[in-house]
């Protein structure tokens, strides 16, 4: 394909090769974050938890008494505590740091010692996918968008002949074009 | 035009876009933290006084639909989108929910524990006992809270701030 003496199809190939290169590492980054919170109905995709039963004992006194012997019974050093909140007559809550917390019934002494953690890679790649971050990596975003279509673009017409969108190329093109339509329509019917 | 004039191009096109930013800047930004003042997010803290949340509690519809400034310690955040939070009241079992469109906002899961002053719309509406137990209803089964439907006897108001902003820090 050749206009003004310009080799169309080979400037395409070469761009989509290239801009592929430069793309790649953020279309396995926002692809494993895509499939990371496309469930996230069934699970956290940004944080684990680690819970376990703790027995401490009965608690006496004031709420910040209660705390401290919180602490003291589970070898809490206080520099970790951040507060508590009486959620209720028979549950308190202590806040510890990188969001931990004790949840215990001060008259039985009996709860639970929650930890969070944060997923590695997967909360990284989900704050750029779901454009956490915002101010000047929304545009870095916005680039990435445009490639991404110009990736499409570029490939759809860099290949002539029987293995081209005039080819085959158009019957792939139809039936991944099914696949969004038919649940469009299914969408309104 | 040739490929490298191209790739040219693009490369020189990619530092002018970001450099033409005229988003928040870093200090602005919805996730970044500035060590003074603490994680600031959304439009940041503008109001000078804050409304005790018991006050808020207690007659929600005298403030509805004003802009109000609230802070306490942070009890809840909303474990799969961070777009809410829980600020504590000064009662056992009082708190109020601050809430954000999914995205504009991200509370981070470990700020449990820390300090919120926040600022937003005051949203209260009158519900009746049905919607009251399906509130509650809806509350527990997705956030995994525990829910006795016999517990919920008298209608409730649901009050709660549409956050324009906020700024978490370590301590009060």
């Amino acid at each position: 394909m050749t206009l003004r003496g310009v080799k169309w199809r080979k400037l395409f190939r070469a761009v989509h090769r290239d801009l592929g290169y430069v793309a790649v590492a953020l279309v396995l980054a926002y692809g494993l974050s895509g499939l990371a919170v496309n469930h996230i109905e069934d699970w956290n995709p940004n944080y684990s938890y680690d819970e376990r039963a703790v027995a401490i004992g009965p608690l006496a006194g004031s709420l910040a008494e209660q705390e401290a012997q919180v602490i003291a019974k589970l070898g809490i050093p206080r520099a970790a505590v951040r507060g508590h909140f009486q959620e209720s007559a028979n549950d308190l809550r202590v806040f510890l740091v990188e969001g931990q917390e004790v949840r215990v019934d001060p008259q039985t002494g009996r709860g639970t010692h929650k930890g969070l953690a944060k997923r590695a890679v997967l909360f990284e790649v989900n704050a750029l996918h779901l454009n956490n971050l915002k101010g000047i990596w929304t545009y870095v975003a916005d680039v990435f968008a445009v490639a991404l279509i110009v990736l499409a673009l570029t490939g759809i017409v860099m290949m002539k002949g029987d293995r081209g969108l005039a080819g085959r190329g158009k019957w792939f093109v139809g039936a991944g074009l099914l696949v969004p339509v038919g649940f469009i329509i299914y969408m309104y019917s | 035009m040739t490929l490298r004039t191209l790739l040219l191009l693009g490369a020189l096109a990619v530092p002018a876009l970001t450099a033409c930013d005229k988003g928040p800047s870093k200090s602005e930004a919805a996730t970044t933290t500035a060590a003074a003042t603490g994680l600031t997010l959304g439009g940041g803290v503008k109001l000078k006084e804050s409304v005790a949340i018991a006050a808020l509690l207690a007659d929600p519809m005298k403030l509805n639909g004003k802009t109000i400034r609230v802070e306490g310690m942070i009890t809840d955040v909303c474990p799969k989108r961070g777009c809410w939070m829980q600020l504590a009241g000064s009662q056992p079992g009082q708190k109020l929910k601050f809430k954000v469109t999914d995205g504009e906002m991200v509370f981070p899961m470990e700020s449990k524990g820390k300090w919120a002053v926040a600022e937003g719309v005051v949203a209260a509406r009158e519900m009746t006992v049905e919607e009251t137990k399906a509130a509650a209803e809806y509350e527990a089964k997705e956030y995994g809270i525990k829910y006795d439907p016999a517990s919920i006897t008298q209608p409730k108001v649901a009050v709660r701030i549409d956050g324009t902003g906020a700024v978490i820090r370590d301590k009060q």
